[in-house]
């Protein structure tokens, strides 16, 4: 046991290094909220500041998620261009092991995503969070923390298996944004769509962070948060199942390096 | 001529089928379809919570005719920066090819493959957010998405230049391409943007084609629109020409420096 965790810390470790250096680390953290919040703020500022936590907080989530599972995923299709992938495969730490070690040190920067949003949002356009409640909305952050976490995890071998994994998310990566209510609440979508939405875990913890940050909160915050750890709690023993798979299937075919 | 015709017909096909990344079918359905699709509904969703149902058409076109910078801004961008992390780029520079030839043959494919998109991205509209064209000037729209497409292919000729000498070009394609949904009047009016920034927005591609597609589609007459559409043209010119001095300046200096082969 006591090797895995010094597996994964030195996973984090020099992923989180590699990170520091990598210009698509502050593209995604830093740049990508920043427009995000900029657009979101000029156009729910428009009519009034009712809507506006939507667009404090929204770039931020839009931020911590891109770092969390797009730069998470990149880093294994980084080892594929590396010529390392398949070593990750071959030594005796499990896969999982390492993806958890790198989706730390995604994590750790993704929350950075925060800071300049906010900040942003309190100089460029006067907007603040009136209506925070602190203790409820640390329980909302770190509930979204684990659920962007989980699902970063579960997801990520699907990049150590195909090499158009990357291009497939990218491309998709504004749907994620709307489905999961990152920057207005899923009641928008069509009827037909929200029943994907509420079957992901960052749907509900995002609304759950929404309204631990209005004046007038509602629905049970309480049921938001059980709704996104049971939805993480599945995704995780989903996740064995495809952990399993990926490590046979790279095995068996023998071409890591070429999906 | 003959051989510089087939040189170039040859130098854009080839540019096209091996370096872009939708390429391949999941690639395509990625970046052509599916990126399209969930930018227009986010931005859509986004309008119609924060100004009502009445303003969905206002965000649905201004995103329709930014999607084409996705082929003018990431598909030339891409043409250079692609051929570094293929290792190809040193070849390329050490090939005695007219480099206006090959500097061109980057724009071609994604100036149709723009207004393919944007042709995709209305009927999209149309279908989810019921965009109605009957009152529009249709030939005039049509022109403008022809004239966004060279134009932001002009900006993309500028800052492809760039991957001559950087390593990750593709992150300016990134900044540029979504700083483009800030600036251009695509989901709030250029108005709305602080004086200084203002200025910028009027230097870019996209800000007077978007607002001459708004006027098409209420119906409006070329005559109304000439002057949008030739400033947007004049912008586009400016920046393509930028582009090219920029590519020569920087292949010089990529060889000097060795800076094809940082990798």
């Amino acid at each position: 046991m006591r090797s895995l965790v010094r597996a994964a810390w030195r996973t984090f470790e020099i992923s989180t290094r590699l990170r520091v250096v990598s210009p698509w680390a502050y593209l995604n953290w830093l740049v990508f909220p920043i427009i995000f919040a900029t657009i979101g703020l000029f156009v729910l500022t428009s009519s009034g500041y009712a809507r506006v936590a939507y667009g404090v907080l929204g770039g931020g989530i839009i931020g911590f998620w891109s770092v969390t599972y797009l730069d998470g995923g990149n880093s294994i299709q980084e080892e594929r261009w590396n010529g390392t992938l398949e070593q990750i495969f071959a030594v005796p730490t499990p896969l999982f092991v390492i993806v958890i070690g790198k989706i730390l040190g995604s994590l750790l920067l993704g929350l950075l995503a925060f800071i300049p949003t906010v900040a942003l949002a309190y100089f460029g356009f006067h907007a603040a969070l009136p209506g925070l409640d602190p203790f409820r909305f640390a329980i909302s952050l770190g509930i979204l923390t684990f659920s962007f976490f989980v699902l970063a995890v579960a997801l990520t071998p699907l990049f150590a298996i195909s090499r158009s994994a990357f291009t497939v998310v990218n491309g998709l990566e504004l749907g994620v944004y709307w489905l999961c209510g990152f920057m207005f609440p899923v009641s928008q979508l069509p009827e037909w769509l929200q029943p994907i939405s509420y079957a992901l875990s960052p749907t509900w913890a995002a609304r759950a962070l929404y309204a631990s940050a209005s004046t007038s909160p509602s629905g049970d915050i309480t049921s938001w948060w059980l709704a996104a750890l049971g939805l993480s709690t599945l995704y995780l023993v989903a996740s064995v199942v495809l952990y399993r798979f990926v490590e046979v299937r790279a095995r068996v075919t023998g071409q890591l390096a070429l999906t | 001529m003959t051989q510089a015709v087939g040189a170039f017909a040859r130098s854009t096909w080839l540019q096209y089928v091996a370096l872009f990344q939708w390429a391949t079918p999941l690639g395509f359905f990625a970046y052509m379809i599916a990126l399209p699709v969930t930018q227009i509904v986010f931005f859509v969703q986004l309008g119609v919570f924060a100004t009502g149902p009445g303003n969905a058409l206002y965000f649905a076109l201004g995103n329709s005719m930014q999607l084409q910078a996705n082929s003018g801004i990431f598909g030339v961008i891409a043409t250079v920066s692609n051929e570094r992390q293929y290792g190809t780029l040193p070849l390329l520079l050490a090939s005695p090819a007219n480099r206006l030839l090959t500097f061109m043959s980057r724009s071609v494919v994604n100036v149709l493959n723009g207004i393919v998109s944007v042709v995709f991205a209305l009927g999209i509209t149309a279908l989810i957010y019921g965009l109605d064209l009957r009152a529009a000037n249709l030939p005039l729209l049509g022109l403008c998405i022809i004239v966004i497409s060279m134009t932001t292919a002009g900006l993309g000729l500028l800052f492809g230049s760039l991957g001559l000498v950087m390593r990750d070009s593709i992150i300016v394609a990134n900044v540029v391409y979504y700083g483009l949904l800030i600036l251009c009047g695509v989901n709030f009016p250029v108005s709305r943007l602080p004086g200084a920034m203002q200025v910028v927005a009027y230097s870019l591609p996209l800000t007077r084609g978007v607002m001459a597609a708004r006027e098409a589609v209420a119906g409006a007459a070329f005559g109304h629109v000439a002057g949008l559409l030739a400033g947007e043209l004049l912008v586009g010119a400016v920046y393509a020409g930028l582009g090219y001095a920029l590519f020569r300046l920087l292949e010089s200096w990529a060889r000097r420096g060795g800076l094809q082969e940082a990798f």
